[in-house]
């Protein structure tokens, strides 16, 4: 038996071939990336050692700022709206005598499966100044708010971060979903013959139990935030201006467009620190002494 | 009981007003794929279009190159499902089941695939892609969307082998059958299960990848349908309802999947998302 499952030949023929495509693909580049972020280099002629120099001229660069306060206003917006409205949504769903829960379930979780282009030409469409439902709808109403949703300065940034919320808040309905429904129904009794119901049963005995689905709900909301790219790539090309950078953006637009390859990974591990902090701060609050087991 | 019923009725009443906004957006997009410009912009831009014109699924099919996307679509997704699973069912069963020392190095390893951003090797990816001679074919798609799916498809598969009892093997090699034969013959038929739910986020999540297959992909043969859709601006978006018919035929295949496994779905992504975030 052990010498049949430790045949080493075997081994090798197995695990080699998964371990050689994972390190030529994924685990070379990250190193690259963190390497060539010290070089000036184009990523074709000789790359040219410069040490620190990226760095400096990144926490130099006014667009990095940008990029850095749009993620954020990005990640707190989905934080905020996901969230928040995957809990009402779960609570309501709750209920014993709420009707037509599959139906709710499959209306909410539809966008999820569907492109991010899609989604976003879509999107666009519902956007646009003069034809879209959305200025149509206002129209209809007879209210004077029509807007150039995508091409407003201002605007932008709301515009787009609301076609994530709206693509993704039925995923964390989801999760939490999934994660209430597992609580034993006994632990709801015993809440009930204490006098605990509704609202006070949502707040006080449900929550506290999905602290782990809402750890992963957060690092989820917020580092898809941080690195948002697809949306103002296809919604505004982080446009108006540069009113919708996000640092993948800017790493985007360094490498691949400016041609800057050792700027563009720069930017990249900036992203990946901060991604790396903010989950380390978020496990940190959600962190308990002893986890939930049932 | 008159509280309750008031308290329902609102419960009920968030619930529609929000499935309308998931689901209205989608009803439009469906509806004016078969009007005309006409129709979308002035006479009627939001209910069921007054003259079914579908001729514009026809234009989509003639006009815009959607029957190549979603050919490329369709060889790209479905060897790279054919990759990771053919790499991945080995090496789970090796980490999970067979015996060495290294098996929890190897494992953990691979994990940490789980947790990185697609965003931090991109550059380097792009260059090697170029390096390798692989820019401009399916393969500069294919073999990143197999490495970065290891780690998931991984994970789903040695639980699962971990949770068969050792008696599988045992019988079986004392019937005398190889170690190889046994994988095959034996323990992989008995993973199906997880084998459908790697497969079905493989599938979602390389038939709708965007953003590496935007970067990567320049050359409009080899171009899948969520960044040939993207490069429907200019002159092709003011055609709006072929623009439509083109957004809804590339939804159909996951809007399927979706409606015939939709517990498996929701399982696979919500178990992905969740280890990824």
């Amino acid at each position: 038996m052990n010498k049949m499952l430790g045949n080493k030949r075997a081994i090798c023929l197995f695990v080699l071939p998964t371990l050689l495509v994972f390190t030529v693909f994924v685990f070379y580049p990250i190193l690259q990336t963190f390497y060539r972020s010290f070089y000036d280099w184009d990523g074709i002629n000789a790359a040219i050692f410069t040490g620190l120099s990226n760095y400096k001229e990144l926490f130099q660069d006014d667009l990095f700022y940008e990029s850095l306060k749009n993620g954020v206003i990005f990640a707190a917006i989905l934080l905020v709206v996901q969230v928040g409205s995957a809990t009402l949504l779960t609570f309501a769903m709750l209920n014993r005598h709420v009707k037509g829960k599959r139906f709710f379930r499959t209306a909410f979780f539809i966008p999820v499966v569907l492109s991010v282009t899609v989604v976003c030409q879509l999107w666009s469409a519902i956007y646009n100044p003069e034809f879209g439902l959305l200025n149509k709808l206002f129209e209809i109403l007879g209210l004077s708010y029509k807007q150039n949703w995508l091409s407003d300065m201002k605007l932008a940034i709301y515009a787009v971060t609301f076609v994530n919320v709206w693509q993704f808040t039925g995923y964390q309905f989801t999760i939490i979903y999934a994660g209430a429904k597992a609580i034993p129904e006994d632990y709801l009794e015993a809440a009930m013959i204490d006098g605990a119901s509704g609202w006070k049963m949502n707040l006080k005995i449900i929550l506290p139990l999905l602290r782990d689905t809402y750890r992963m709900c957060v690092v989820f909301a917020v580092t898809g935030g941080l690195n948002a790219f697809a949306h103002m790539n296809l919604l505004t090309k982080g446009g108006p201006g540069t009113s919708t950078y996000t640092l993948t953006y800017m790493t985007f637009r360094n490498a691949f467009i400016i041609g800057e390859y050792g700027y563009g990974c720069t930017s990249a591990v900036i992203l990946v620190l901060q991604c790396l902090i903010v989950t380390i701060i978020i496990n940190r609050i959600f962190t308990r002494k002893e986890a939930v087991t049932y | 009981m008159k509280k309750w019923s008031l308290k329902i009725t609102a419960l009920m009443f968030v619930l529609i007003l929000f499935s309308i906004l998931c689901i209205y957006p989608l009803i439009y997009l469906l509806f004016y794929s078969l009007k005309s410009n006409q129709e979308i912009f002035y006479l009627n831009p939001f209910g069921f279009p007054i003259e079914l014109k579908f001729e514009n699924y026809v234009n989509a099919f003639n006009a815009f190159n959607i029957v190549g996307y979603f050919k490329n679509s369709v060889i790209v997704s479905g060897v790279s499902i054919v990759g990771v699973i053919i790499l991945s069912l080995p090496f789970a069963y090796a980490v999970s089941r067979m015996k060495w020392r290294l098996r929890g190095v190897a494992s953990t390893y691979l994990t940490m695939g789980l947790f990185i951003p697609i965003q931090v090797i991109i550059i380097p990816l792009a260059i090697l892609v170029k390096q390798l001679h692989l820019a401009n074919t399916y393969f500069a798609l294919i073999v990143p969307y197999i490495a970065f799916n290891l780690a998931f498809s991984n994970m789903i598969l040695s639980i699962s082998f971990a949770s068969l009892p050792k008696e599988m093997e045992e019988s079986a090699f004392l019937d005398g059958a190889s170690i190889y034969r046994t994988f095959i013959k034996i323990m992989v038929p008995l993973v199906k299960p997880a084998i459908a739910t790697a497969i079905t986020f493989i599938f979602l999540s390389v038939w709708n990848e965007y953003t590496v297959a935007s970067i990567l992909i320049s050359n409009n043969s080899v171009k899948t349908l969520p960044v040939g859709l993207a490069s429907f601006t200019g002159e092709h978006a003011t055609d709006w309802g072929a623009m439509g018919a083109c957004l809804i035929i590339a939804s159909v295949p996951a809007i399927i999947i979706y409606s015939v496994f939709s517990e498996q779905v929701e399982k696979a992504l919500t178990i992905g998302g969740a280890v990824k975030g």
